[in-house]
């Protein structure tokens, strides 16, 4: 190709990468701007709608539910999603292949359908809904991110430091506490943030499962459905440094690269 | 516990997970599609009545549905296969800073997403205010907002990181080396392109496809917040779990589009590989 077309790739990309970041940088702009709809032009920068955030009679107990659904669904998804990597890597590369793929379906199929699904059956064998049933529906879709993260790294693990601690009298759950975890941590930590930002994100699910009762996102969608009030935007951007925080902190310790 | 049980006892938790929140729900939730609803409760039997009810009220909403699907999937892919093929050939420099941007973009949020193109396309929004204070526009374009167009652009931006990484992730598996070999043998950057690049970027095709018409297919708060009197088939399907109270109805039209889904997904799979083939 002609070397004269590279500026033509860089406008084309320069206009992706706006196309992509604009909607969640305005978000984020609008909700320090003093004039209470979302447009131009900006007047002045004000903190009035973070007030207004704090004050709302709903939002400390969603702020707390989406905290305990998504701290809880991060430990739970890293412990079963650790467990289930270590178990595959030691099986045939074939089955487990087949079981990951198995696992991950959940994540393919629309939300809706998983959440409609979930809450007759909940319903259907008489489980209470609440924010046991809004942990375990997101565990489903969290786990195998976790796997896939995590047994990644088993590939290229040197099992020989492991057999010498079996050689030398470790029992096999010494062995991994001792030998094992501190090599895979920085590994499984990331796995968990990545798990607590799909939580804390998730609204359809939620909404499905929780019964009554909110998280952030299904307070502000409630907010949403009531009129624009700007202080959605606080919210919002507090939804955002909470998913894309944990994210960041997660890429930069799994080291991923695309 | 050691040997050959091992491996069977760590995975057990994720499987018993894995059986409980999506295998029973799923088996349970096929079989009421065969029920009956009788003043708001379930009456357990073995009837078609709901897919019938399916074929002969919702064809419409069904088509429009599959079409407004294709068409986002469609330009979902392309959009993504444009920018996982800028950054592995032709901006290789800024390749990481671009994966990075779509990686951000992902995890920024569903409903803040689609809350903020309501913010972007409205009358009042981002976008008219903007064009009308730089002079370019008089009055605000409203069919920016509730329009299938929004719709689509909404849907294109949410499914857009999830086009990019896997066609970005078959493209690395390409080296530098096949495609200056293809050049020295003479062939033109244009056949290069679709006999090396394309055939080999497939399986990131159809898996960006998939994701980007189930996202679409079984979508329903779009198009309740930036949709106009259109709806789609999941606007159809989440009253039944509410207000409609039909659970067996919803649970027809969520197999209906499943297995239409799967269909589309099907077909797209193959024309792929007939096409990569010649």
């Amino acid at each position: 190709m002609m070397a004269g077309s590279r500026p033509i790739w860089i406008a084309m990309a320069v206009v992706m990468v706006i196309f992509l970041l604009s909607p969640i940088v305005l978000l984020v702009m609008f909700a320090f701007t003093t004039r209470g709809i979302t447009n131009f032009p900006i007047e002045g920068l004000t903190l009035r709608w973070w007030g207004e955030m704090i004050s709302h009679p709903q939002f400390g107990i969603s702020f707390k539910n989406s905290m305990i659904v998504g701290l809880s669904v991060a430990v739970i998804s890293a412990v079963v999603g650790t467990m289930a990597a270590m178990g595959l890597a030691a099986m045939p590369k074939q089955r487990a292949n087949l079981y990951m793929s198995l696992l991950t379906l959940p994540v393919m199929l629309p939300s809706l359908v998983l959440a409609v699904a979930l809450l007759s059956f909940f319903v259907s064998i008489g489980m209470k809904l609440g924010l046991w049933t809004v942990i375990v529906s997101h565990v489903l879709f969290t786990q195998p991110f976790v796997i896939l993260i995590v047994h990644a790294r088993m590939a290229n693990f040197d099992y020989r430091i492991v057999e010498s601690a079996r050689d030398l009298g470790a029992s096999p759950l010494t062995a991994f506490v001792t030998v094992t975890l501190p090599v895979i941590r920085p590994i499984v930590i990331g796995a968990a943030l990545i798990a607590l930002a799909l939580s804390v994100d998730d609204f359809i699910i939620t909404s499905f499962t929780i019964g009554s009762g909110n998280t952030l996102p299904t307070l502000v969608w409630g907010m949403i459905r009531t009129g624009l009030t700007p202080s959605v935007n606080a919210i919002g951007t507090l939804i955002l440094v909470l998913t894309i925080g944990s994210s960041l902190i997660a890429l930069r310790l799994t080291r991923y690269r695309g | 516990m050691t040997g050959r049980a091992l491996p069977l006892v760590l995975t057990s938790p994720s499987a018993v997970i894995f059986a409980a929140t999506f295998v029973a729900p799923f088996i349970y939730f096929f079989v009421i599609s065969f029920w009956t609803v009788d003043y708001f409760d379930m009456v357990p039997g073995a009837s078609l009545v709901n897919y019938r009810e399916m074929a002969e009220k919702y064809v419409g909403v069904s088509v429009y549905t599959l079409w407004l699907s294709a068409v986002t999937a469609l330009i979902t892919v392309v959009a993504g296969f444009v920018y996982a093929f800028i950054a592995r050939f032709k901006l290789p420099g800024y390749a990481d800073l671009m994966i990075f941007v779509v990686l951000v973009t992902m995890f920024g949020g569903y409903l803040m997403k689609i809350y903020a193109w309501k913010t972007i396309l409205g009358n009042e929004g981002v976008l008219n205010t903007a064009l009308m204070a730089a002079g370019l526009i008089n009055e605000p374009v409203s069919a920016l907002l509730y329009s299938p167009g929004a719709v689509v652009v909404t849907l294109l931006h949410f499914g857009l990181p999830f086009a990019v990484l896997p066609i970005y992730a078959s493209m690395r598996g390409i080296k530098d080396i096949e495609v200056e070999v293809a050049h020295d043998l003479g062939a033109t950057a244009s056949k290069t392109f679709t006999t090396i690049i394309v055939p080999r970027c497939r399986p990131g095709i159809v898996t960006a496809f998939s994701f980007a018409f189930l996202i679409t297919a079984g979508d329903y708060i779009t198009p309740l917040l930036v949709g106009g009197k259109q709806t789609l088939i999941g606007n159809l399907i989440a009253p039944q779990f509410g207000m409609q109270f039909n659970w067996p109805l919803g649970s027809a039209m969520s197999f209906v589009m499943l297995a239409i889904s799967a269909v589309v997904i099907l077909v797209f799979s193959r024309l792929m590989a007939w096409w990569c083939k010649i």
